[in-house]
């Protein structure tokens, strides 16, 4: 089985935000959508005595995810392999998915159209995948840092793999039993 | 959602480069049907595939509908926003008549050009101008590399900026945040310092780069050269210094140890803001680390009157440590000798000596303007064999430029040609700028967009962007290496490239046409590439095929070159070329433009530092603001201060202030977070907001002043760096306040401009010419040559060598020329070249050779010949004999020509072979000898073939061919 | 943070959802168990909730963004939205076909007549499924766990305690209206079914005052921290006024010391009910808004500076093209 997960190294992520610009223009978002923010609390702690680090998000492709059973039109789904995706034309954007996400990574445009609505989220780009199977998500590609990592987990050969068997990683947000499968690592104490 | 089939039929992928900063990264751009339809990072390229956010932004750029895509032709008043859409060349016919009018009427040089950062081919807007006679054009150039370049290529022959990192065990990013900048460099960065390299980031502040630092010295803004010059202390008094490369290659470091010994940490401290201890503890960490490097950040360049000093201390810095040239420490790449230079596309030649005089600002700031670029420049043909380009690092005053525009003085410039720049938000003193462009006679803007200058243009031309053209890298024609991208999409609409403009408009205002050859840039780029000798045939090849040329890696160079690229062949820790033109040959400590020490008086209304002028993510300069996907993110302006200050000050995040200095006030969104120290302000640069209507509020249109920080600026002369005439953005004194309820609106009174920037009446106060600068020049005398120059040589006082004055080489004591480029002997009489295999002289233009008495060396049928001489210099065969009289071997009185190196008779009027011993015809195609008298057939043992079968006798001569060889 | 996705029409369909249901239930309880055959009194109510519910449905698919798709709903199994909608479209053809039996027009007359025979049946069906529509309004809520202050089974109690509450109102002010025809009889049910009706609102204003005390207060005492940053919104923030001199003060306290106080005179029988519907209203409104996450830490800081959508530089541009 394939089960698509990413690791993201906050280690090297500097808060550039290239990935959330190319996200959009990959997916041709509207303007007030944004699929993986790349958000920082900013500098904390006493001048000279500093520390900051940036929290790249995306959606966490949860493994039991909260968006996809309460769907009522079914166009909320999850592949086998794990990716996450709204059918568009089967939503009719109720947005209860939209709330039900703890995360917040789902939501429709207000720019777009009255009547052609619908929400939206990140598919770990599905269609990139669909057309070509190696492909990864262009947030993963356009990283010019490299702390997007995107593989399958369950490969044991996979940098994914290695990578979380051996640094320690954090989720978010696990207790509410979504079992997220973006896994972070930290920027102090992860150990290379 | 479109989803988009890059792998469908007819799509094809081209390999292009980025062009919206200076990381050029490859980009793959997928185009069907003549558009783009997807772009990616190429993940071959030094990228690996990363895009920052300009550049994945790069298919809103060629598409938004605010692009400028036809030739504009004013028709209301300026700035009314009234234009007529005219045919591109039918504009460019009549710019061209204007600007030839101005010329006859006022010279050559009351038309200047603005560029702003590397966005173009710049060598065609330099060749523009020298057959045009102008010396007045310019760039911010001053801000960014060329006066640290002018310095460091005084104190060691060319700028050490190619850091080989891989073998470096110690970096310092000084006043450079690649992490906000220039993302392609970050992660090699990142890689190598996970792999052990240490880094160490000096800046004010908590930048993206700093957070990731082993070591961050968080200085005051400004403080740099303070900095630089107490750790050069350190490193020298503390014995941390190379000794044996000091006292190999280095001159002057005697005078340099007594120059820095006031400079101590505990001197720096205060000024600084730091503690002795961090000052030493960095010079330690680079000293000791050796070999490392010391990455080149524009904060050096814009630190004002300051500015060259600390560069000038930097680049001492890496020379006592000997880190320069050497593996592992910063490159000196030089000119490239291979591919042709932006200089040799730049038809110097063609602007007389008296247009150089007059170059606005080359009186005052001369390391970067003609006097000292042609000391440099002439030094370099010397050494290296070739030199720098004009363009960029030998430039008018840009802001001495908008100051005559509106003063007259020196002389009224009337035109002024903005291609690739919004100056009012780029340049120094934003409202003077802004003065400048209104009341320009004669303005031609060249953009992507309506900036403020091309509102009040009297004709806009579309520029194509970056996937519309192709694009090369060669670090402003300062390097050996050589990076391409080929053009993805024909430019859409009248768009035209930057090269095309200036060739168009050449050859309207009447250049020569043998002068613009070429009529694109790919015929323009194979031209540059061509010497290379890659099996090429057209520009495109040698994207698809090489991408990128690098010339051997090449370290050391000083060693196999037999000394540094200065004119005494040393590193000059006292620089004779600095000395030359009247500054001081060491770095003497200066402060910023306003300090609580220097200036207390200013310090006490403007209490708090300002920082500004770095780069910050997703902008670019004042570009993208137009790009909706990018500014959502990113709406307004926040500057950055601390929560102490902030607290003092009652200012809550996201507040509008005013920001004020001496000479003006802007407002921003307050971020208050600790990155900054409590009583220093970060500010953004280059803020305007292109979606309001320009023509509404001619005082600030565009807001293109009530968020910028170049309304904070100084430009003023005494401002200015004294050597490179860089202006001040950092570390400048000012006042925050939060915006009152009847303070919010930029009113007119906040747009008035004056000359001098801090003058506290509008208008012009003090002219130009009065201004005085920093530092008053220091008289130096150039010593006299001992004994009479030969005619067509110069005397180069700092080696007391001679050099032709045309080809600039030096006469050795051999009496022979030495060419710089090659090492190689020429005559001193002719030029020609020594060749030691033919022991002749060559003349590389005609291709002739001549004996060493000069004499031209007679060939027949492209066998040299030795007539006159009494006894062969080779081996005569047996059968043969000597003629003096023909100089050759020959057989009896036959015509042919005998050739030592293959051992054949050659006839000289059908180049047929015979053999030296009968004089038999040879045969290629049946690889036998033929006797022209019989009609016999011989193989080459003059064993008669039989004639029936010829066949069989031709492959038995083959055989015999075979063996004889 | 990014949040509000739900906006007034849901406020006004849960709240009209509640109020329709309520009305429902309350009239198959009188109807079967308290004043049997009172059923035509119950007529005009029956046509407020009809009402309450087409209009709140049409507010529910008025904020869709993409309606057509609406016929989705029925093709999936799990999905609580589901329910709600089947249990509306029952609830609503049910009470119309009950309350179509009592039309008294000629014309129809045919049909009423044909139906009134399972005029039990109807209103049974309509009955349970507005029960159904009262509870699902706010255990559609309480299921949404990423929401702290919606993730309690004190919700749903608190909506179905505010829907009976207001549907006691909307009865109150509608009962025994058209088409019932003047009677001594009907207007001594009515007066006695309006008895009933007023003790049990005072029963339930009081219940839904401690319901939404206890649970305001816990949040504000002992919630998580989102839960806690709401409940402080609404206990001396931001929402306090609304809270306290709104919700709770007109909402409840008022109509119940009308209620107690004015028994028999217009404050309690037209000013008390018209109070305690717009204090459901209120209610629901104060809650849909209550829809904070947790905070990824610095989405905050995110969302607060990214634009809004409402700038000039996002409409300057829009579908225009080759300006210059």
């Amino acid at each position: 089985m394939t089960r698509y997960v990413m690791v993201i190294d906050k280690r090297r992520c500097i808060g550039c935000q290239s990935c959330t610009v190319a996200c959009r223009t990959w997916n041709d978002l509207p303007l007030d959508i944004v699929y993986n923010p790349v958000v920082t609390e900013g500098t904390q702690g006493t001048w000279p005595n500093v520390h900051r680090d940036w929290t790249p998000l995306l959606c966490m492709h949860c493994a039991n995810p909260e968006c996809v059973p309460c769907c009522p039109t079914g166009a909320s789904q999850q592949d086998e392999d794990g990716t996450v995706w709204i059918d568009s034309k089967k939503c009719m954007a109720c947005k209860v998915c939209v709330n039900a996400c703890p995360y917040g990574m789902r939501d429709a445009s207000h720019l777009e159209p009255r009547l052609h609505r619908f929400v939206r989220k990140c598919t770990f780009c599905r269609d990139r995948r669909q057309m070509d199977p190696s492909a990864k998500p262009y947030c993963v590609d356009t990283c010019h840092q490299k702390a997007r990592i995107f593989g399958d987990i369950d490969d044991p050969e996979s940098e994914v793999s290695k990578l979380i068997g051996s640094v320690k990683t954090e989720r978010l947000f696990t207790e509410f039993g979504t079992d997220p499968q973006i896994y972070y690592i930290p920027e102090l104490g992860g150990k290379a | 959602m479109t989803e988009i089939d890059i792998h469908a039929d007819g799509v094809e992928m081209v390999k292009s480069l980025c062009y919206f900063c200076h990381a050029n990264c490859g980009v793959l751009a997928y185009v069907k049907d003549g558009d783009v339809i997807k772009i990616e990072g190429d993940p071959d390229y030094s990228n690996h595939g990363g895009l920052c956010c300009r550049g994945t932004s790069a298919l809103l750029h060629v598409n938004h509908p605010a692009r400028i895509n036809h030739a504009l032709k004013r028709v209301g008043e300026k700035g009314e926003g009234k234009w007529e859409k005219i045919p591109y060349d039918q504009a460019i016919q009549e710019v061209a008549d204007k600007l030839n009018q101005i010329k006859a009427e006022s010279g050559a040089e009351a038309v200047a050009t603005a560029g702003g950062t590397t966005r173009t081919d710049d060598w065609a807007r330099r060749r523009f101008l020298n057959q045009f006679g102008s010396p007045n054009g310019f760039h911010n150039a001053l801000l960014c590399w060329i006066p640290t370049f002018m310095a460091e290529t005084c104190v060691a022959g060319w700028s050490p900026f190619e850091t080989d990192l891989g073998g470096a065990k110690c970096l310092i990013l000084w006043g450079m945040n690649p992490g906000a900048s220039t993302l392609g460099g970050m992660d090699g960065y990142t890689d190598l310092q996970k792999a052990g390299l240490k880094i160490v980031v000096v800046d004010p502040r908590y930048s993206e780069t700093a957070s990731k630092a082993d070591l961050w010295v968080p200085l005051r803004p400004g403080s740099d050269a303070a900095l630089a010059l107490s750790m050069l202390h350190t490193i020298i008094y503390e014995g941390l210094y190379d000794y044996n490369f000091v006292n190999e290659w280095c001159d002057g470091f005697d005078e340099l140890r007594e120059h820095v010994k006031e400079y101590t940490p505990e001197w720096a401290a205060p000024i600084t803001w730091l503690k002795p201890e961090q000052i030493r503890e960095v010079a330690r960490m680079y000293a000791m680390n050796r070999p490392g490097c010391i990455q080149w950040g524009c904060t050096w360049d814009q630190i004002g009157r300051a500015s060259t000093t600390g560069s000038h201390a930097i680049a001492l810095i890496r020379a006592v440590c000997g880190n320069l040239d050497v593996p592992g420490g910063d490159g000196m790449p030089g000119p490239s000798l291979g591919f042709l230079t932006d200089e040799e596309m730049e038809a110097n030649e063609c602007l007389p000596e008296e247009q150089k005089a007059k170059q606005i600002g080359s009186n005052k700031f001369k390391l970067t303007s003609w006097p000292g670029y042609q000391l440099i420049s002439d030094n370099a043909k010397r050494t290296w064999g070739k030199t720098l380009p004009t363009e960029w690092f030998c430039e008018a005053h840009g802001p001495s430029v908008f100051k005559a525009i509106i003063t007259g003085d020196p002389y009224q410039v009337r035109a002024l040609i903005v291609n690739a720049t919004n100056p009012v938000n780029s340049y120094g003193d934003a409202k003077m700028t802004l003065q400048a462009l209104k009341q320009c006679e004669f303005l031609v803007t060249v953009d992507y967009w309506m900036t403020p200058a091309a509102l009040f243009s009297d004709y806009v031309f579309p520029a194509a962007g970056a996937l519309e053209r192709p694009t090369i890298v060669t670090h402003y024609g300062a390097t050996d290496s050589f990076m391409g991208g080929r053009r993805a999409i024909q430019p859409k609409y009248d768009r035209h490239t930057d090269m095309t403009f200036w060739r168009k408009l050449g050859l309207a205002c009447g250049q020569d046409p043998e002068m613009w050859p070429w009529e694109t840039e790919e015929e323009a780029y194979y031209h540059i590439l061509e010497p290379l000798g890659l099996s090429i045939s057209c520009y495109n090849d040698f994207v698809d095929y090489y991408r990128m040329y690098y010339p051997p890696l090449h370290q050391n160079k000083f060693i196999t070159n037999g000394g540094f690229w200065t004119p005494s062949g040393k590193v000059e820790c006292n620089s004779s070329i600095l000395r030359q033109l009247g500054y001081s040959g060491m770095p003497t400590y200066i402060g910023c433009i306003e300090n609580e020490i220097d200036t207390p008086e200013i310090a006490e209304e403007y209490p708090i530092v300002l920082t500004t002028g770095g780069g910050f993510m997703p902008y670019h300069h004042s570009e993208h603001f137009q790009m909706e996907g990018i500014r959502f993110l990113y709406p307004d302006p926040y500057f950055s201060i601390n929560p102490e200050l902030a607290e003092k000050l009652k200012i809550a995040y996201g507040d509008w202030c005013w920001i004020e200095t001496r000479r003006g006030r802007i407002k921003m969104r307050a971020n208050v977070e600790p990155e900054v120290a409590p009583n220093v302000v970060f500010a953004p640069r280059g803020w305007w907001f292109p979606e309001r209507d320009g023509s509404a509020d001619l005082d600030n249109p565009f807001g293109c002043l009530e968020s910028n920080v170049n309304v904070l600026t100084s430009v003023d002369d005494w401002d200015c760096d004294p050597m490179g005439g860089s202006w001040a953005n950092r570390g400048l004194m000012c006042k925050v306040y939060k915006c009152g309820e009847f303070d919010k609106d930029y009113k007119p009174s906040d747009t008035q401009f004056s000359i001098p920037g801090s003058s506290k009446e509008p208008g012009v106060t003090v002219m130009p010419s009065d201004q005085h600068l920093a530092r008053e020049p220091i008289p130096f005398e150039v010593p006299q040559p001992p004994e009479e120059v030969p005619e067509g040589y110069e005397w180069v006082w700092q080696s007391g060598n001679l050099y032709t004055k045309d080809t600039h080489f030096r006469l050795d004591e051999s009496g022979w020329l030495i060419n710089p480029r090659t090492k190689g002997y020429h005559d001193a009489y002719t030029g020609w070249r020594y060749d030691a295999a033919g022991e002749c002289l060559v003349d590389d233009e005609t291709g002739k050779m001549y004996t060493m008495d000069r004499e031209e060396i007679p060939f027949v049928a492209g066998i040299r010949c030795y007539p006159g001489a009494e006894a062969a210099p080779y081996e005569v065969p047996e059968n043969l004999t000597w003629s003096v009289e023909r100089g050759h071997a020959v057989l009896g009185d036959l015509a042919y020509v005998y050739d030592p190196n293959s051992g054949w008779l050659i006839d000289p009027e059908t180049g047929a072979f015979h053999d030296a011993y009968y004089g038999f015809a040879y045969d290629a195609e049946r690889g036998c000898l033929v006797d022209g008298a019989t009609g016999k057939c011989y193989d080459m043992s003059y064993n008669e073939l039989v004639a029936e079968d010829p066949e069989q006798a031709a492959s038995e001569g083959a055989a015999a061919t075979e063996e004889g060889e | 943070m990014k949040h509000h996705y739900w906006e007034m029409p849901i406020v006004i369909y849960l709240f009209l959802g509640g109020l329709g249901g309520g009305i429902m239930f309350l009239s198959a309880i009188f109807d079967f168990f308290i004043t049997p055959g009172a059923g035509v009194l119950f007529a005009w109510p029956m046509f407020i909730a009809l009402a309450a519910l087409a209009v709140g449905c049409f507010f529910l698919v008025f904020e869709l963004g993409q309606p057509l798709v609406f016929w989705r709903v029925w093709t999936t199994a799990t999905a609580i939205i589901k329910w709600g909608a089947t249990l509306l479209v029952i609830a609503m053809v049910f009470g119309a076909l009950w309350w179509v039996s009592y039309l008294p027009w000629e014309w129809i007359s045919g049909l009423a007549g044909a139906l009134a025979g399972a005029r039990g049946l109807f209103l049974g069906i309509a009955g349970f499924a507005g029960f159904g529509i009262m509870v699902y309004t706010g255990v559609m809520l309480s299921t949404l766990k990423a929401h702290a202050f919606w993730a309690t089974p004190a919700l749903p109690v608190l909506f179905t305690i505010s829907a009976i509450s207001t549907a006691c109102a909307a009865i109150a002010l509608g009962l025994g209206g058209w088409p019932v025809e003047f009677s001594l009889e009907a207007v001594f049910v009515t007066e006695v079914i309006h008895e009933i009706l007023h003790i049990v609102d005072i029963v339930l204003v009081c219940a839904e005052i401690v319901v939404l005390l206890i649970m305001v207060l816990s949040f504000f005492g002992a919630g998580n921290v989102t839960a806690k940053a709401v409940a402080t919104r609404w206990v001396k923030g931001k929402t306090a006024p609304l809270f306290w001199i709104g919700m709770v003060g007109f909402g409840l306290i008022i109509p119940l010391v009308l209620y107690i106080g004015g028994a028999g005179s217009a404050a309690s029988s037209v000013v008390a009910p018209v109070l305690v519907l717009l204090g459901g209203l209120l209610l629901r409104y104060l809650c849909v808004y209550s829809d904070e996450r947790a905070e990824i830490p610095g989405e905050n800081r995110y969302y607060n500076r990214i634009a809004k959508g409402d700038e000039k530089f996002v409409s300057e541009w829009r579908g225009k093209e080759n300006l210059y």
